[in-house]
């Protein structure tokens, strides 16, 4: 337990065997174990560790078509990439896009997961067998079919929710376009992705709920407590630590949306359209802007970093828990 | 239909929590009668899409393009899915899927297993930190990291090939892989390695008779999740292939880009695209459900 709850941090710098004599814990498999773990860390570190401290060098250069093409070496511009970026309003106006997404979407998927997952365990079995077996689909479903699924339903001409809006007396939509508005545009892309996360938040948070011992509960009920207090002062707080993981696993997960902004634009947002993912991808692969494309993918990193470090804690204590 | 979802469902909630959570104590019989309703609205909501695409799939184009739609299809055909199969680059598409993916999934698997092994039965210096790694890497969005990923494999002649992205796919499902596995191999119980070593067996022994056969099912299970993540991939592979190297996802995006949308073939190629990924979820879903949560709440 020890191990538990230091911050994730300080093991980093590994020491070397044998380093801190004074302070030796209990080590196992002399060697075995460093063999092992060297395939793995070797690719990690060439495909990933590599890639993203060349990517911190790229953001500091310029480099475009011209020296791609001319073989010229990459130009050293400083922090002129950055200066770019933080000075661009366009920047603000992505990030807010992207962080109002993420808040939105985020609280929907996590709201709609409990309270899924809580209905689950007020409905008859074979109702909930239904709930399960359509849920399982859904999240089988992989990302850029769903998008395209949705792109089907809500398509102008022949999409069966403008049909079935049009069924309420008085409404008027056949025909309409649902990615005129990017207010529209926004709800049907946050749709597909509260859609597509409904099923994993609820299906772990029913498994969390399964594990609330029924004696509590009914204690709480017999001593008065309402339905709601039971919910606070009981269920949650022991289901906390798999709220927190579902809900900073969505957080990383729709701050990183792409797929389905690029396939909703066919692979060409308009700029009410970007988010940090696919406007730094536009940036260096469409208009061949590697420098700048890759300062905007180390900002978006950054401004995760605080969640996932936070995340990271939560495994930890959950998972060194052996 | 889709937007009324939510609603629905926070609706239900409220009730829910209004009533009662234990199972005997305080329950009505309406609000149970409302919370199976829910239940059921919730559930006809969720698979409604899907429930669309393959009744779209199986209508002929007109029935497709006809403003009031048919909840079943009229003219039952088989023609959207002939058109989608035959379309260019469709079948090298499959099979560069195959390839890509399966090579993926044993590459990750034979790397992983053994640092999996390495955290979950070793104490040793920087097993803390090779944990740090595996979490934070799997929070990584590989496109972050495209552009020198790109630029890299563009100095070493493996972009427009099947290798280059093969390798970046073992990377993208390593970190789960590992992750997952360490779980597994912590749930053989270290007294049976133990009793093994007692016995004389090897090191190579134990892992080779007991821990390995113990954790074939959670092997299995891995396996399928690293295949459904490899399979779904498309943004890497388009930026780093040109359109001889492709999967059949990149396919399904290429394919909406070019000329309009024949959402009959669309839907069609979406149901065949996704029909594996399906198939191996809902098989190994239960062993996905326990991986991504193990130790989750401590029983």
């Amino acid at each position: 337990m020890s191990v538990v709850d230091s911050p994730p941090a300080p093991p980093a710098a590994a020491p070397a065997p044998g380093a801190t004599v004074g302070k030796r814990r209990r080590t196992t498999g002399g060697k075995a174990p460093y063999v092992l773990v060297v395939p793995s860390l070797l690719l990690l570190a060439a495909l990933l560790g590599y890639p993203l401290v060349r990517m911190g060098v790229l953001s500091f250069q310029q480099i475009g078509l011209r020296q791609l093409f001319a073989n010229l070496p990459p130009e050293n511009v400083g922090f002129d990439n950055y200066t770019r970026v933080l000075t661009d309003s366009v920047f603000y106006e992505v990030l807010t896009r992207t962080v109002a997404f993420t808040v939105v979407s985020v609280i929907l998927t996590v709201l709609l997961g409990l309270g899924v997952a809580l209905l689950m365990r007020r409905v008859w079995g074979p109702v909930r067998i239904v709930m399960i077996v359509a849920m399982m689909f859904v999240w089988a479903i992989p990302q850029l079919v769903a998008t395209q699924t949705f792109r089907w339903l809500v398509d102008s001409d022949f999409g069966v929710l403008n049909w079935l809006i049009d069924r309420i007396p008085g409404v008027d939509f056949a025909n309409h376009s649902w990615f005129a508005s990017p207010i529209q545009g926004w709800t049907v892309i946050t749709a597909i992705v509260v859609w597509a996360g409904i099923p994993f938040i609820a299906i772990t948070l029913n498994a969390g709920l399964t594990q609330v011992p029924k004696e509590l509960l009914e204690a709480a009920m017999i001593d008065g407590a309402s339905a709601w207090q039971a919910l606070r002062r009981v269920t949650l707080p022991i289901l906390k630590p798999l709220l927190v993981i579902v809900t900073t696993l969505s957080v990383i997960w729709n701050f990183g949306l792409f797929t389905q902004v690029w396939a909703v634009r066919n692979g060409r947002p308009e700029a009410e359209y970007q988010v940090l993912a696919t406007w730094s991808y536009s940036l260096a692969f469409k208009n061949n802007n590697y420098g700048l494309g890759s300062a905007i993918a180390i900002i978006s990193v950054v401004l995760m970093l605080g969640v996932m470090v936070f995340y990271m804690r939560q495994m930890f204590k959950i998972g060194d828990v052996d | 239909m889709v937007a009324v979802a939510p609603q629905t469902a926070v609706r239900t909630r409220r009730r829910q929590t209004r009533d009662s959570d234990t199972p005997t104590v305080g329950r009505s019989v309406a609000g149970t009668i409302f919370a199976n309703l829910g239940g059921l609205i919730f559930s006809l909501v969720m698979f409604f899409p899907i429930y669309w695409v393959v009744n779209t799939a199986f209508k002929p184009a007109p029935e497709i393009l006809q403003y009031d739609p048919t909840f079943y299809p009229h003219g039952f055909t088989l023609d959207n899915f002939k058109s989608a199969f035959n379309a260019p680059f469709f079948q090298r598409d499959l099979v560069n899927g195959v390839l890509i993916t399966v090579g993926a999934v044993i590459g990750a698997l034979l790397v992983g297993f053994l640092a999996a092994l390495a955290i979950a039965r070793f104490r040793f210096y920087g097993r803390k930190a090779i944990i740090l790694i595996v979490l934070s890497v799997q929070m990584v969005p590989l496109v972050a990291v495209l552009i020198p990923l790109f630029l890299m494999l563009q100095d070493y002649n493996l972009t427009n090939s099947l290798l280059g992205v093969t390798l970046v796919y073992i990377v993208l499902i390593l970190p789960y892989t590992v992750w997952t596995l360490r779980g597994f191999v912590q749930g053989v119980p270290r007294e049976l390695d133990e009793a093994a070593a007692i016995d004389g067996a090897s090191r190579f022994q134990i892992f080779w008779r007991i821990i390995l056969p113990l954790t074939g099912p959670g092997l299995v299970a891995t396996s399928v999740y690293g295949f459904i993540q490899a399979w779904n991939e498309f943004i890497i592979i388009n930026t780093l292939n040109d359109q001889a190297n492709q999967n059949l996802m990149a396919w399904l995006m290429q394919n909406q880009t070019s000329k309009g949308t024949f959402w009959g073939p669309l839907m069609a190629g979406s149901i065949m695209t996704a029909l594996p990924v399906v198939v191996f979820f809902l098989i190994v879903q239960r062993n996905i459900a326990t991986g991504l949560t193990a130790g989750a709440v401590k029983g």
